[in-house]
């Protein structure tokens, strides 16, 4: 191999000169930096081509009809978002998406965080690891299996639930929770917080493990207390757990799927129909494959304008030591 | 544009063309069989079924073996579904252009787009009324199957809604069997004063209310004002039988079932009846033998059927059962057809007919001699009899109408099952859905 030194032609003040230019225009860091992107071309090239590709081309087919038989494609321009606009069913479904999301905030992410705190504040590492586990067990079940035993319990001649009510005396509220127009979307939210919360709880847990045992230790001694120490310390540095969460919570809420499907398949007379079923619904029952990617779209913008408002929130009020 | 912009603008161009050139496949010109031509006994053959049920499953694979013993160089990729998977996996697969070599259809407008699209070979050539192998069918079965006068499928059984009841509560309440829906009701009195359960009847899927209506409609509607609105096109959905004949299911349901069946699955529903925990299941022939059988707590001794009976004053055709056959077609794309068609001519044997109609499968065959009455369920051989003598088959509303209107109905009815919506508000649903379809 030749070096730059032992070149024929190239002298070691030329060598000079030249590595001077080089450390001066910051080339040399920027020809680093192209190289060093060839680590990262794959995996870049891989979720274009996976991720990215479909998410424009859904835009695409979503202004089309499209005949999954034939495979005709007739270009409708927007129609297929007038139509959705016009869907009751497109509502009722988002409005059970957003009850969701909500119900899933208020559980999975406050509630979530108080059980942990309290978890953490445990005295015991045993009670705290024994309470942990207790509580990500459900998160360890498949949301299949989970919906399939929910499905058992909300049934109102043998499910456990009703005959629960009815033996301390609270018959009257017994009924058939999957049947009712009324009450199976909350039937199907109540399943995905008791199986979602005990994985919050432990990401909760590790967020709060992370803040330096010194500000407890002075608040106590500035007389701080429990509920004080929650508020002041706790929650504040836990902001930015708190922030991915509420994304993960509200994505996860415009993403459901499972679950309906297993306990309700949509019904009855699609009540319990998210955006998610609505969309398999049109484009693989109903052939409405154009609809259907109209449907997938709102999904998309409002998971994307969720997480935006969401980092830039939590950045905006980072707390930083 | 400076070079990054370049290079990232044709990146799009060509992922955009490609996602385009996915996107339009489509299926290509009408595929004739040909009768001729000669079969390669060798390769893989890819089937998808229906009878991914537990019950069912084994004939499939036992009927491939046969196949295999005969030609051993053949091998086979089973897709069983079941009643409710086989839907949405038929349309994922056509949406991307990987239908099976053979794959199961319903008939009406289900099995007409498969056509339509040139999905599906015209079997004409080999199966048609004149040819060797169209004689060996019943008839009307493979009539099912004929579209602009050309077979596009095989049909494979027959199949058909009725009550299935337990003789031995029947004749311990002394409650004979209905002649008339009135009498069925009165016999749900009459059960439900015993503490049972007269009907179960579970419909989270929706399309169970969809069956009890069809069968009802028919007696109620007249058929040609029924075929007429069966096309979007030219649907009214204006006879005032729609709405008599979903009153009379509300009916039924008020006096015959329990509360809840929209929360209640269609075989959670069955096995109460099996279980003796109510007297009656509106089922098809082909669930004869997997309700009563030495498993279950209903014998098949004591399993008795009828005709869901005709209402009184009713205007439609009241000697007709709601059914159909159910068959197979050959992917049009598969790049084995003869292969498929001999084993389609195998699956369709006289000897195959009869295993697929005893027990434990009980599946009546469509082949002319394709069943062994001595080796049958009694009332699986009564049931084709009752087939044969219904002067139309109702088809399923599901599988019939447009996608959107079928949708329309199966919500519909479960309102009304659910009581929010009246017989009134679920037929207008339906006819404001076909008119938006209809243009």
């Amino acid at each position: 191999m030749v070096t730059a030194a032992e070149h024929p032609t190239r002298g070691a003040a030329t060598d000079r000169a030249a590595s001077g230019w080089l450390r001066r225009s910051g080339l040399r860091r920027r020809i680093a930096g192209l190289i060093s992107l060839r680590w990262i071309l794959l995996a870049v090239l891989l979720i274009g081509v996976l991720i990215y590709v479909p998410i424009v081309d859904n835009f695409r087919v979503s202004t089309t009809n499209r005949d999954i038989f034939t495979g005709e494609i007739t270009n409708v321009g927007l129609a297929n978002y007038e139509r959705l606009l016009q869907d009751p069913v497109v509502w009722s479904a988002l409005l059970n998406n957003t009850l969701y999301a909500l119900l899933s905030i208020i559980f999975q992410v406050f509630g979530a965080f108080l059980l942990a705190a309290m978890i953490e504040g445990l005295k015991s590492k045993r009670a705290r690891n024994f309470w942990r586990a207790m509580y990500f067990i459900p998160s360890a079940i498949s949301t299949t299996v989970t919906g399939l035993l929910f499905y058992f319990i909300y049934q109102p001649d043998v499910g456990l639930l009703d005959a629960g009510l009815r033996a301390i005396g609270l018959g009257d509220w017994a009924r058939p929770w999957l049947a009712l127009e009324e009450t199976a979307i909350f039937g199907i939210i109540a399943m995905s917080q008791w199986q979602g919360f005990g994985y919050s709880t432990l990401l909760f847990s590790i967020a709060i493990q992370k803040i330096p045992r010194e500000l407890y230790d002075a608040a106590i001694m500035d007389g701080a207390g429990p509920i004080r120490r929650l508020w002041s310390i706790t929650f504040p540095m836990s902001r930015e757990m708190t922030g991915l969460m509420v994304i993960v919570t509200i994505t996860g809420a415009f993403q459901v799927f499972n679950e309906i499907m297993v306990m309700t398949a949509g019904g009855p007379n699609n009540s319990s129909q998210v955006l998610g079923t609505w969309l398999y619904q049109q484009a693989f029952i109903q052939n409405e494959f154009g609809y259907g990617a109209a449907i997938a779209a709102v999904i998309f913008v409002v998971t994307m304008l969720t997480g935006a408002a969401q980092v830039w929130y939590t950045a905006k009020r980072r707390v930083k030591l | 544009m400076n070079k990054t912009s370049k290079m990232t603008a044709a990146l799009w161009t060509g992922a955009m063309a490609l996602a385009t050139a996915q996107t339009a496949a489509a299926a290509g010109d009408l595929v004739k069989a040909n009768p001729t031509a000669p079969v390669d006994y060798s390769g893989t053959l890819s089937i998808m079924t229906k009878f991914g049920s537990q019950h069912l499953s084994p004939f499939f694979r036992d009927v491939v073996d046969d196949y295999q013993k005969l030609h051993p160089e053949v091998s086979f990729e089973l897709i069983q579904e079941t009643d409710d998977s086989v839907k949405g996996k038929t349309k994922t697969l056509v949406a991307t252009n990987s239908l099976p070599d053979i794959f199961f259809s319903w008939t009406g407008t289900w099995g007409y787009n498969f056509v339509r699209g040139n999905r599906a070979v015209d079997l004409t050539p080999v199966i048609g009324a004149g040819t060797d192998w169209g004689k060996t069918f019943t008839p009307a079965a493979l009539e099912a199957f004929v579209w602009n006068d050309r077979n596009f499928g095989v049909p494979l059984y027959l199949d058909a809604k009725f009550m299935g009841y337990n003789k031995r509560i029947f004749a311990d309440l002394g409650i004979e069997k209905p002649e008339t829906l009135e009498q069925l009701l009165a016999a749900c009195d009459t059960i439900s004063e015993s503490g049972m359960t007269p009907i179960s009847f579970g419909n989270k899927n929706a399309w169970p209310a969809v069956h009890y209506a069809g069968q009802l409609l028919v007696y109620n509607v007249p058929v040609a004002t029924l075929e007429k609105d069966f096309d979007p096109k030219t649907a009214e959905f204006t006879d005032p039988g729609y709405v008599t004949a979903l009153t009379q299911f509300s009916e039924l349901q008020n006096r015959c079932m329990r509360d809840a069946p929209n929360g209640m699955s269609y075989q959670a529903a069955i096995q109460a009846f099996s279980d003796e925990r109510s007297a009656m299941y509106y089922q098809e022939i082909l669930e004869f033998d997997g309700s009563a059988n030495d498993e279950t707590t209903l014998k098949p001794e004591n399993f008795g059927y009828f005709i869901l009976p005709v209402p009184e004053g009713a205007k439609g055709d009241t000697n007709a059962i709601e059914g159909a056959p159910e068959g197979y077609m050959v992917s049009a794309s598969s790049a084995q057809i003869p292969l498929a068609i001999d084993f389609l001519k195998f699956l369709t044997s006289q000897e195959v007919g009869k295993v697929l109609s005893a027990s434990p499968y009980g599946q009546p065959s469509a082949v002319i001699g394709g069943s062994d009455p001595d080796a049958m369920n009694a009332n699986v051989v009564a049931g084709m009899a009752d087939i044969d003598s219904a002067s139309y088959l109702m088809p399923w509303l599901d599988t019939v109408n447009h996608p959107r209107v079928a949708a329309a109905w199966l919500a519909g009815l479960q309102a009304l099952v659910g009581g929010s919506k009246s017989p009134e508000e679920v037929v207008i649903s339906v006819r404001e859905t076909a008119e938006a379809v209809g243009g």
